[in-house]
């Protein structure tokens, strides 16, 4: 029994090794690492900008759903840097592209679970994007207007800085193990690229990129509560906002811990059913 | 002691069949047709601690599925496998840290990493001590001569490097079984004597079980003294390399190395009788390829017949034997021989394992 369940987990020093390799990975090419930060971002940012601008300008309206102009871009710089953080990896196939590619047979070999070293790959990115974000924050503080740089401070409380790393690291490990049964399709399918954009779209739309949860009708919110991608992004904007009491936050914490065992177990079936019938590429 | 046993070992694969064109593109949206393809039929054999074995056959033939069923990275469909006692399909840990796989087509390492990176990875899968780690890549680097490729990205390196970090990536633990699938493959001479004399010596070092696919008909005659064939799936013949030419080599080849003459060399008319003549450009070559019963004749009249100056005889090349072995189907007799050798070889191994 003991056995077994050694057999799902992975060595710290392993754990740490993994994460390290895939982090020189990343920051090996300077050019990739710069571009997904600047390009990525700035792209994101103006699309709101643009959008908003001419929605309020429209409309009259000072205030939208609770969100003046200002507080809407603040919304939108958090919320990037917060996604930034929780996907880690712009593209997320790793999974489906170790068996489309045979890959994943390398990984057969070692004596070590596939799952968790792939999750130790996936922290791996968040060292370079930490370096991303502080950038970014960098710069939006030089272009930022001091009021508003001020009103954004105010709210940081170190009990905001608590909270906001917390649901972040919940929404980190959500994000993985949200592609985990989806990419094991692949072991059906071969090719899941469709799958995987739907799921980006889905993320995107109920975790409050693309409009904040704040402004869907109370129905849509009620039943987007129930869905693990508000964990991923609202919960972690609203905590380091300040927007968030403790026991909402605890509260947000545990829906997003237990969507994130569910989906172990679903992923973990899905892989144990696909490995049956894995030919690692060609007879 | 055999380490790795295999009984009966079987596997179909289920894979998708679409017509060419547009319409059938469009067909096979809704409606797929499957087919069966048994690509391993009952195969059964048995490696023994410090033997390599070769595994031979056509393109198809199932040697490499066979290889990812002992290392677990395929389930088998029906039949047994155990390697050091332990069935490779449940993957224990045990299991996977003293065995080895190499596959020439497919890069185990991580590609934009320099080796000493992937290397120190693997050190930690492994849980190989410090102390030894350091010992073993050493030695190993020196060996393959690649000491100053060890920091260089891994993709910057000539297909020969690379393969030499993989041989090293997948010893460093110093596995009981390793497999090596084409480790040659693409590989220029000089490499794949290199390689080939790294896998001799760690073999003497070592002394694990390996089991070894190629093409290269040279790999097979220097590293394995016994080979397996596979023809489409089926286990056609398992004993030693010598033993495949003693038995199925039908012909010799009568080599005459002749004095220089002022006239054109022209073959005598009753060698033609005998078997196939070949004369070199220069004239100062004659061979004649001829049944083995039929040797001394035909040495007889080349030099009754010819100003020979030295006279050689050799057995048809191993490839070519082989290469009618695995392409036996559709001739009755030599179909009839392999599958009487099969049901031999067979017996061999039940007669070993009793």
């Amino acid at each position: 029994m003991i056995r077994a369940m050694r057999q799902h987990l992975i060595r710290p020093r392993l754990f740490w090794q993994v994460l390290s390799v895939e982090t020189r990975k990343l920051m090996a090419y300077r050019f990739d690492f710069w571009a997904t930060t600047v390009v990525s971002f700035a792209v994101n940012l103006g699309i709101a900008y643009a959008l908003w601008r001419a929605i309020f300008d429209a409309s009259g309206q000072e205030e939208i759903g609770g969100f003046d102009f200002v507080a809407m871009m603040r919304y939108y710089v958090t919320v990037l840097i917060v996604r930034r953080l929780v996907r880690v990896h712009e593209r997320q196939r790793g999974l489906s592209a170790d068996i489309y590619e045979g890959t994943l047979t390398r990984y057969r070999l070692y004596p070590t679970p596939y799952l968790p070293m792939k999750y130790a790959e996936h922290l791996g990115g968040l060292l370079p994007a930490v370096v991303q974000v502080v950038v970014l924050i960098a710069a939006v503080l030089l272009v930022a207007p001091g009021d508003v740089v001020a009103r954004a401070l105010a709210a940081l409380t170190p009990g905001a800085l608590v909270m906001g790393l917390g649901a972040i690291a919940v929404a980190n490990l959500l994000s993985y193990l949200l592609i985990v049964p989806i990419q094991g399709i692949a072991f059906w399918a071969d090719n899941v690229w469709a799958l995987d954009t739907m799921m980006r779209f889905l993320a995107s739309f109920f975790g409050g990129i693309l409009v904040p949860l704040a402004l869907f009708p109370d129905a849509a919110r009620a039943v987007v509560q129930w869905l693990p991608f508000a964990y991923l992004y609202d919960l972690p904007v609203r905590a380091v906002t300040g927007q968030l009491g403790w026991s909402e936050w605890a509260l947000g914490m545990l829906a997003g811990s237990g969507w994130c065992v569910a989906l172990a177990l679903i992923g973990s079936w899905v892989w144990h059913r696909g490995d049956r019938i894995y030919t690692g590429v060609g007879i | 002691m055999a380490v790795i046993e295999v009984d009966g070992l079987r596997k179909v694969f289920h894979v998708h069949r679409k017509a060419p064109g547009f319409w059938n593109s469009v067909r096979a949206l809704v409606k797929r047709q499957t087919v069966e393809k048994v690509a391993v039929k009952d195969v059964s054999f048995a490696v023994e601690e410090g033997e390599i074995v070769g595994l031979l056959g056509a393109n198809g033939a199932g040697k490499t599925t066979v290889v990812k069923m002992l290392a677990g990275i395929v389930h088998p469909t029906r039949g047994d496998a155990r390697v050091l006692g332990m069935r490779p399909s449940t993957r224990d840990d045990r299991l996977r840290r003293q065995m080895a796989l190499i596959m020439g087509q497919k890069a185990q390492l991580w590609w934009d990493l320099p080796a000493a990176d992937s290397f120190l990875l693997l050190k930690e899968i492994y849980q190989i001590p410090e102390a030894r780690y350091r010992e073993q890549l050493d030695q190993l680097a020196a060996m393959l001569q690649v000491e100053d490729e060890l920091y260089v990205q891994l993709r910057r390196l000539s297909l020969g490097e690379r393969m030499k970090m993989e041989l090293i990536a997948a010893l460093l633990h110093t596995p009981r079984v390793v497999y090596l699938d084409e480790p040659t493959i693409g590989l220029d001479l000089t490499a794949q004597r290199a390689v080939r004399e790294f896998v001799l010596r760690y073999r003497r070092e070592h002394a694990p079980a390996m089991l070894v696919t190629s093409h290269y008909m040279e790999d097979i005659e220097r590293l394995c003294p016994r080979i397996l064939i596979l023809r489409q799936g089926e286990l056609v013949y398992d004993g030693s390399l010598r033993e495949v030419i003693a038995r199925y080599a039908r012909t010799k080849v009568v080599i005459a190395h002749l004095a220089p003459q002022e006239t054109p060399v022209v073959p005598h008319a009753s060698l033609a009788a005998l078997g196939t003549v070949t004369l070199d450009d220069d004239g100062a070559t004659l061979k004649l390829e001829v049944p083995r019963d039929a040797v001394t004749t035909a040495a007889a009249r080349l030099l009754e017949h010819h100003p020979v100056l030295d006279l050689a005889i050799e057995d048809e090349p191993v490839g070519a034997v082989i290469e009618r072995i695995q392409q036996a189907q559709g001739d009755e007799h030599a179909e009839d021989a392999v599958v009487a050798d099969a049901i031999g070889a067979r017996a061999r191994v039940e007669e070993g394992r009793a």
